[in-house]
């Protein structure tokens, strides 16, 4: 049995075969010319060039060959120029080449001598011109013609008419070069489409393979075209372009009108394009459904939004509307092709807002233009919640972004009366991936937000991280995904400052009305922020009270609005917050002084017991609270004695109901600072200093201390009950003797050696070591203003 | 100067008329593709035969139908070729062998019913189809139609030409 070649095997053997042909024949045909015998040697070229006559050759392989020929012509071109120099007879050299039997040889040699004939003599060259084109008509087989033409176009090269009307008619001018290629293009373009028709239809995808591997044929014409160097544009306009497309939209194949749109765009320069966007983009209009018209549309768009940033200056032409021609043509596009991709029409609004931000970067009404077509086409379209994983939502939120990557600016974005209601068409997830991209690009630029309208727009437009949706899926999501999320908010709220006063008043009950309806889950992260913007605000209405004669009501105004706010939290069931932001805001009151601040913060203080009291039941928290209640109201000096008074007690009792021994312990001696640095109206600013009150605290924490069951916590107790004594005795308390530390430290002594030697104890010990080395230096070095340490036994 | 040699007179031709530009992208108007394809076997014994497929389709006016599809057995082809041969003034192509060392008793394989063969004989079959329905004579001939769109061959029909142009 015979070995059966395979389809690649077969197209190399018979490729082989024919470049044998055309090795022999062409040595032959040298081998004569070379001898002068030029008929013997036209015999070997024709005999040569029939290897091109084959059909059983592939686009490839009949590339190959074709080269392989070409290259040995040149021979022959070159021997005919040589023979036209030294005076030998041109015409009856045309007309003898004609005689050759096959007529593949015989238009290649044709096309041969034709050349030759212009470039020695360009008389006629008109004439050649335009009938070699036309001879190349004999040719209808696809392949074979393409390659015909290929090589007609070729050696003309160089050799086509470039000079304008009027000069000498005889050689012909531009004009008559524009007609020999478009003639050209056109019937190889008819070559081209009807390729598709050849062999059986099952096979049409590898035809259309091979199709795409021979379009650079048919795209030299148009690069032979552009490279008329005097076809100007007046031509290009009303002779080249119209002839390109006329052929482009007829033949109707969308192969053929896909790439040669391209390529159009591509070789001709951008102020050709500029001249006729017009009967582009409508050609655009008519192509095959299959055509992909919008990258065609859009890789023009992208090349004069390139050549207007060109640093030539030359930049878009005045009197060129480039927009409203894009925005017309585009839609008229996207109207007549109904079969249209949605994914794609919105590419086309991309690419044309591109444009816009390139080209017009100061036409903020042009970015909205086409937004607001995007909302119309939609809405004709009857779209809603576009799913997040489609293509649809893709494209739109990559059109969203552009304005907001493009201004950087969100007040900017904000003036695109079509922006958010695009915002509309998104699903849930696409809507909150959206507002946060905007929220975090106002935080990466640090784009205050001054207004109290602009404001309520910018909240409403990111509702979806303010407040639940109708539309938002049932689970909860991950618990840290929120969090940061609603952390982002938080930092957005400092982004919320208007210059002036009142407006900022404004803003933060705005923006209370937006975060309020967040929900406990939010309002803890988005509220704290709104409070210590109003703290803030509630300083400078302090700072320009000479300005502002009614500063004061202001405040108050303030101040119950945040009264209010932390109430919202408290509400939320969250009890440490609230307190902390209660102590901070009687600080604020009582810093500012306004009319009536003292009742302010001793309101707000005694908001912070209540909470104190009824929400915080964790004994360690209780410490944690009651030290910090107890830290921050010796800290304010606004509160006149009749306040002051019930405040500490209430500070000392509660420090003394506390649940353990321990936290009891060091919640009085904590206290005891109270009567000694805390201060009153009537002290008037200088601390009260108390001694005997701070006797009588520290000496019930030492009791205290005393019923300590554990040991080991007992000394420790008494260490830092000693180093308060030490405090205080140096600051001069008169109440705290020689004899009192004395006794303490005996004290520590006798118990510190029967506690369990372990780390505990380490620390302890090493706490009281240091005690004791630092009375040792301020006995041995007294500070002159210091108390003397006289009588105190180490 | 020397007078230039005028080349008017070498390139000077007829007019002809513009081709069209629909006629230009125009498909082609004689269209015409056959497959002979799904070849199945049935019956037993001595009843035991193959048939294919013939799906056509084309855009030539002649044929009633565009798009046809028949079962055809080797003996169909046979009568179409017989029928050709003595009503129509072409010469018909040959049909593929009937391999006749393939339907002697006591092979060790299915004889003429191996899926090689069979797909042997569905190329020939297929090509000599093709061939003969692309020939414009054989086009007008009614066995032609008969075996290509009708559901059953009628071999008592009545011989003829088919004007549908």
């Amino acid at each position: 049995m015979t070995h059966q070649l395979s389809p690649q095997e077969e197209q190399e053997k018979l490729l082989d075969e024919a470049m044998q042909v055309v090795k022999v024949q062409s040595f032959q045909m040298k081998r004569c010319l070379d001898k002068a015998k030029l008929m013997d040697g036209l015999k070997h070229a024709s005999n040569m060039l029939s290897e091109l006559r084959t059909s059983m050759l592939s686009p490839k392989s009949y590339y190959e060959l074709y080269m392989a020929i070409c290259d040995e012509l040149r021979y022959l071109e070159q021997y005919l120029a040589d023979e036209f120099q030294k005076g030998h007879k041109v015409a009856d050299l045309y007309e003898l080449v004609q005689y050759a039997g096959n007529i593949i040889p015989r238009l290649y040699l044709l096309v041969t001598v034709g050349v030759v004939y212009i470039k020695a003599n360009d008389h006629n060259r008109k004439d050649i011109l335009k009938d070699l084109v036309e001879m190349c008509r004999g040719v209808q087989h696809p392949l074979r013609g393409l390659f015909l033409r290929n090589y007609l176009l070729q050696c003309t090269r160089n050799s086509l008419p470039d000079c304008q009307e009027g000069e000498e008619t005889q050689t012909g001018t531009v004009k008559d070069s524009i007609d020999f290629i478009l003639l050209n293009f056109a019937e190889m373009n008819k070559l081209w489409v009807r390729m598709q028709h050849q062999g059986h239809s099952r096979d049409r995808e590898k035809r259309e393979k091979e199709r795409l591997e021979l379009r650079i044929l048919v795209g030299t014409n148009l690069v032979r075209l552009s490279q008329l160097d005097t076809m100007v544009v007046d031509m290009y306009k009303k002779n080249v372009l119209p002839g390109v497309l006329e052929q482009t939209v007829s033949c109707r194949d969308y192969i053929a009108q896909e790439y040669l749109m391209e390529c159009i765009i591509q070789v001709f320069p951008d102020e050709f394009h500029l001249q006729t966007l017009n009967s582009f983009l409508k050609a655009c209009a008519d192509l095959h459904k299959l055509v992909n018209v919008k990258n065609i549309i859009i890789a023009l768009i992208d090349r004069l939004a390139l050549f207007a940033h060109r640093d030539d200056g030359s930049g878009i032409p005045s009197d060129i509307k480039l927009f409203d021609i894009f925005s017309q043509q585009v839609s008229s596009v996207i109207q007549a092709r109904e079969d249209m991709p949605t994914e794609d029409i919105v590419s086309l609004q991309v690419s044309l807002i591109n444009l816009a931000l390139k080209c017009y970067p100061d036409r903020v009404d042009y970015v909205d233009k086409v937004l607001e077509t995007t909302v119309e086409i939609f809405n004709r379209l009857n779209l809603e919640r576009l799913e997040s994983s489609s293509a649809v939502c893709k494209e739109l939120s990559r059109l969203l972004k552009i304005p907001v990557d493009n201004y950087n600016n969100l007040l900017t974005v904000l003036q695109l009366k079509h922006f958010a209601p695009l915002f509309e068409f998104f699903d849930y997830e696409s809507r909150k991936i959206m507002a946060a991209y905007v929220i975090n690009n106002a935080l990466e630029n640090s784009l205050y937000i001054p207004t109290q309208e602009q404001t309520d727009a910018v909240l409403t437009l990111v509702a979806p991280l303010v407040q639940d949706q109708n539309d938002q899926p049932q689970e909860e999501e991950d618990p840290e995904d929120f969090s940061e999320e609603q952390n982002m908010m938080g930092r957005f709220i400092n982004l919320l400052i208007s210059d002036d006063a009142d407006q900022q008043y404004m803003i933060l009950t705005t923006s209370r009305k937006h975060f309020g309806n967040g929900g406990n889950k939010r309002i803890k992260y988005t509220l704290p922020p709104l409070v210590f913007s109003a703290f803030q605000l509630a300083y400078r209405y302090r700072d320009i009270a000479e300005e502002d004669d009614k500063w004061e009501k202001k405040c108050q105004k303030i101040f119950t609005f945040c009264h209010q706010t932390i109430g919202a939290l408290i509400k939320a069931e969250l009890s440490e917050l609230p307190l902390r932001l209660f102590l901070q805001g009687a600080v604020t009151a009582g810093e500012i002084g306004f009319d009536n601040h003292e009742t302010v913060a001793y309101e707000f203080m005694s908001q912070a017991f209540s909470l104190y009291e009824d929400e915080i039941s964790d004994s360690r928290a209780q410490l944690a609270a009651i030290t910090l209640i107890i830290a921050t109201f010796e800290r304010m000096s606004c509160f006149g004695e009749e306040n002051h008074e019930p405040l500490r007690t209430q500070c000392a009792l509660a420090a003394s109901k506390l649940l353990k021994k321990p936290d009891q312990c060091r919640g009085v001696s904590t206290c005891s600072h109270l009567f000694w640095s805390g201060r009153t109206v009537e002290s008037e600013g200088k601390e009260i200093q108390d001694g005997k009150r701070v006797m009588e605290c520290l000496k019930k924490s030492l009791r205290i201390a005393n019923q300590c069951m554990d040991n080991s916590v007992q000394v420790q107790l008494f260490v830092e009950i000693l180093n308060r004594y030490i405090y205080f005795y140096e600051r001069g308390n008169d109440a705290v003797t020689v004899q009192v530390l004395n006794q303490l430290i005996e004290k520590i002594r006798e118990d510190l050696p029967n506690l369990e030697g372990n780390e505990e104890t380490e620390q302890i010990n090493k706490h009281f070591q240091n005690t004791i080395e630092h009375l040792r230096m301020k006995q041995e070095a007294p500070e002159s203003d210091g108390p003397a340490y006289d009588g105190l036994v180490l | 100067m020397a007078a230039e040699p005028d080349l008017s007179a070498d390139t000077r031709r007829l007019n002809t008329k513009k081709q069209t530009l629909d006629d230009a992208y125009a498909a082609p108007a004689n269209f015409l593709e056959i497959d002979v394809c799904n070849p199945e076997t049935h019956g037993f014994g001595k009843k035991r035969y193959s048939d294919y497929e013939v799906r056509m389709r084309t855009n030539l006016p002649v044929f009633k139908l565009k798009e046809s599809s028949v079962r055809r057995r080797y003996s169909d082809f046979e009568w179409l070729r017989t029928e050709l041969e003595r009503d129509s003034k072409i010469v018909v192509p040959p049909l593929p062998g009937k391999a006749w060392k393939r339907q002697l008793p006591f092979r060790g394989d299915d004889g003429i019913f191996e899926e090689d063969f069979i797909e042997e004989r569905r190329q020939g079959l297929e090509a000599f189809v093709n061939r003969v329905a692309g020939h414009p004579l054989a086009q007008n001939e009614r066995c032609l139609h008969m075996f290509l769109q009708e559901p059953v061959i009628d071999k008592n029909y009545v011989p003829g030409k088919v004007r549908n142009t």
